[in-house]
């Protein structure tokens, strides 16, 4: 309860101050410090210490496991804040503004890690989403922002649409909006589980949450408005708001499509999608020359390697989908920070950067085997859960094999990055990198590496 | 046919002309008007139910002030004829069979719910929507989404200036 | 009867001066002229083409009118119940107004209020 109402206040709180503070550069402060209090205040949630206590009728369900979340997710984006906080003053003079939408987006992001209630879930959803469409489109001038803008806002309006439709379709066959449903008294049994009606209700929320986390073939989306936004909030929108995306949907998936699970295959459904994702996300990011295209296209990869955890609904996807959101958006935050100070986009910009900034490349470097699944990295130890979650289920085994073959393919993209720095002679020009820019990369590759050691140091929370 | 269910027949089949009407016209202001007659017709069903308050707030809101944005969307576009994109025949095709496919599972959904088939909504003396009910369920059991709906409106008046100012 | 007399109501009055409208016009010779298609005390006659772009400006009000609009539905029901519920409804609709007031402080000191 605490990181919703703090978050919502700190947003009210830079809205204020983007005329009531004069200097840009404090922005970003005074930020940090909410993002601070929120983390802290979130732990203290954790343990009962709650600032905000009054009955919510159940719409929310304060768990464990959505307190660990909520803390990776303000952690993640407190580092992001840190390392990347000056450029998003760059985009005109709504710099307050945007630190106010990103706690707008924080507000819906600690509504979706508590949901308990499909009326919550779609407030989150929008309070999520609906910053994220301006977040998008603040580089005015340039008109590829303006057009993913838009691109974003109208597709984006769509899901919210289906969403909506299949809430309403849920409603019908349940009765009601809970996410618990007695399923004794439900009329008209399909299979002895179910009201057809909710099924089809089911079925629309997974296409728009699908949409959401754009996995195949709901995706369409994705490269553009990744591609169009300012690289700053990619960042955002590629890390955080993605993690909080599956998380509604694994909530979803543990509750609801579990206990329908007997009058409709959702694991067969799952595989199509996961393949789909795999396959497109893998293939299409090969083949790109543009760093940050290549992003967009891995993001879609990544995702489909966290379907596994809607696939398995088991407490080893339930850990997996928490060390992966945290090793996912620790290692695209460091990458997309190196991006945003790159002159250049494209592989060529990068070659020659060893030489010219070696720390940047170093710690780059371990972004990107992060994001690849090379042992040691936090990357790794995710990318294993969510597989052994699958094993554990005993079925459609295969899957396995095809997500390891083309985790394969993404090392090849991933690592022509590495080869462009590293082994090609080039003159990658950079803009004046800070020290303080330099210790933030360094705290995010230290963080990588210690939970790619010891990956207990995240998942033991959920326990005491 | 009692008159409740004359208006019924009448009013459903103003809102599906209405509907189709607002797809078909060629100029884009006409399918905003057409939509006007949409959500009164609509709105005439939430009065056949009882539920006078939605009955107000889809006329205030959406016949109101999301009528006005759709026009001044539709100004600000400046839409003609000239402009108006060519569409692909594949592209008209597949909307057509995967709306076709949507329509399919709906209609399926319905027609295995025997239960609610062949049902006429609470009809006059359904009570659920009378302010008076709903704000005793807003403001007691649905008070927390009632609140957060506020940061929701918040976070999109933050959006309107930061797209809409000049910089 | 309820709502179906109020639809009936409804439906008399558009018949009443739609049947008026109709007689006049099987009664009447009707006539073309300039002078009647020109406007009548409903503002100035239109220079050039009425289908310009219009100013982002209005859609900027409009959304904002839009906003305050939903907020003022909310107090229909409020006003309704906040006898019977009591001084909870009263706290829950100052925090409810507080937070859009404040959306409201940021418009107006934002210059997004003034027609630029």
């Amino acid at each position: 309860m605490n990181a919703i109402i703090l978050s919502a206040i700190w947003a009210v709180i830079m809205m204020l101050g983007s005329f009531m503070v004069k200097r840009k550069g404090n922005f970003r402060h005074i930020a940090a410090f909410g993002l601070l209090v929120l983390f802290v205040a979130n732990i203290a949630d954790t343990y009962g210490y709650s600032l905000f206590n009054f009955n919510n009728h159940g719409f929310l369900q304060f768990t464990r496991f959505g307190y660990l979340f909520n803390s990776i997710a303000i952690f993640s984006s407190l580092i992001y804040v840190l390392i990347t906080g000056k450029e998003i003053s760059r985009y005109g003079n709504h710099t307050a503004e945007y630190f106010a939408l990103i706690f707008f987006v924080m507000c819906g992001v600690s509504m979706l890690a508590f949901y308990n209630n499909l009326l919550t879930l779609f407030l989150g959803i929008e309070i999520m989403t609906i910053p994220l469409y301006i977040l998008t489109g603040s580089d005015k001038r340039n008109m590829k922002s303006n057009e993913a803008a838009l691109k974003y806002f109208l597709m984006g309006s769509f899901s919210t649409g289906i969403m909506l439709m299949g809430i309403v379709f849920s409603y019908g066959g349940t009765g009601t909006f809970s996410l618990d449903v007695s399923r004794a008294g439900i009329p008209n049994l399909y299979n002895h589980v179910a009201s057809f009606l909710e099924i089809v209700g089911l079925l629309l929320l997974l296409v728009s949450l699908a949409f959401k986390v754009s996995a195949a073939p709901f995706h369409f989306w994705t490269p553009d408005v990744y591609d169009g936004a300012p690289s700053v909030f990619t960042s955002f929108m590629a890390t955080i708001v993605k993690a909080a995306g599956f998380i509604a949907f694994i909530k979803l998936c543990l509750v609801r499509m579990t206990a329908t699970s007997a009058a409709i295959d959702w694991k067969m459904i799952f595989a199509i999608i996961i393949i789909a994702t795999l396959l497109v996300g893998n293939i299409t990011a090969v083949f790109q020359q543009s760093v940050k295209r290549m992003l967009a296209y891995s993001s879609i990869a990544q995702a489909g390697f966290m379907l596994f955890s809607l696939f398995s609904v088991n407490d080893f996807a339930k850990e997996g989908i928490l060390l992966y959101s945290a090793a996912y958006s620790l290692a695209t935050i460091g990458i997309f920070a190196v991006l945003v100070k790159m002159k250049d986009y494209t592989f060529e910009g990068y070659n020659g950067l060893a030489k010219k900034q070696p720390l940047l490349a170093a710690t780059n470097t371990v972004f990107l085997l992060s994001l690849a699944g090379i042992p040691l990295t936090a990357g790794f130890f995710a990318k294993y859960y969510m597989l052994a979650a699958v094993v554990k289920t005993g079925s459609y085994l295969w899957l396995v094999i095809v997500a390891v073959l083309f985790a394969a393919v993404s090392v090849y993209y991933y690592f022509r990055v590495i080869q462009a720095m590293y082994f090609k002679d080039g003159n990658a020009e950079t803009e004046a990198i800070t020290p303080s820019f330099k210790a933030g990369l360094l705290l995010v590759a230290a963080l990588i590496i210690l939970i790619g050691v010891y990956p207990g140091i995240i998942l033991n929370w959920l326990y005491f | 046919m009692s008159t409740s269910e004359i208006l019924f027949w009448f009013l459903s089949v103003l809102a599906l002309f209405s509907a189709v009407m607002v797809l078909v016209s060629k100029n884009p202001v006409h399918s905003v008007l057409w939509l006007i007659v949409v959500f009164f017709s609509i709105s005439g069903h939430y009065l056949l139910l009882n539920a006078q308050f939605l009955a107000i707030v889809n006329i205030i809101v959406y016949a109101g002030a999301i009528m006005v944005l759709f026009l001044f969307v539709i100004m600000l576009m400046n839409l003609n004829r000239e402009s108006e994109p060519q569409k692909n025949v594949w592209m008209k095709l597949f909307g057509v069979i995967s709306g076709g496919l949507l329509l399919t599972i709906f209609v399926s959904a319905f027609r295995s719910s025997a239960d609610i088939f062949d049902k006429t909504a609470q009809l006059n003396d359904g009570d659920v929507g009378l302010i008076k009910n709903l704000g005793k369920v807003l403001f007691d059991q649905y008070a927390f989404p009632f609140e957060i709906s506020s940061v929701l409106f918040l976070s999109a008046m933050v959006g309107a200036v930061v797209i809409g100012k000049k910089e | 009867m309820g709502a179906g007399s109020l639809i009936a109501l409804m439906i008399a009055a558009i018949a009443f001066s739609g049947i008026a409208i109709l007689i006049s016009k099987i009664v009447l010779k009707s006539t073309t002229n300039k002078q009647k298609g020109e406007p009548y005390e409903c503002g100035l006659p239109t220079k050039g083409p009425s289908w310009i772009q219009f100013n982002v400006g209005y859609y900027l009000f409009a959304l904002i009118f839009l906003i305050f609009d939903v907020e003022l539905i909310f107090l229909y029901p409020w006003a309704v119940v906040v006898k019977g519920i009591g001084w909870i409804a009263l706290v829950e609709i100052m925090i409810f107004l507080f937070i859009l007031f404040m959306g409201f402080l940021y418009a107006h000191k934002k210059g997004a209020l003034k027609w630029q």
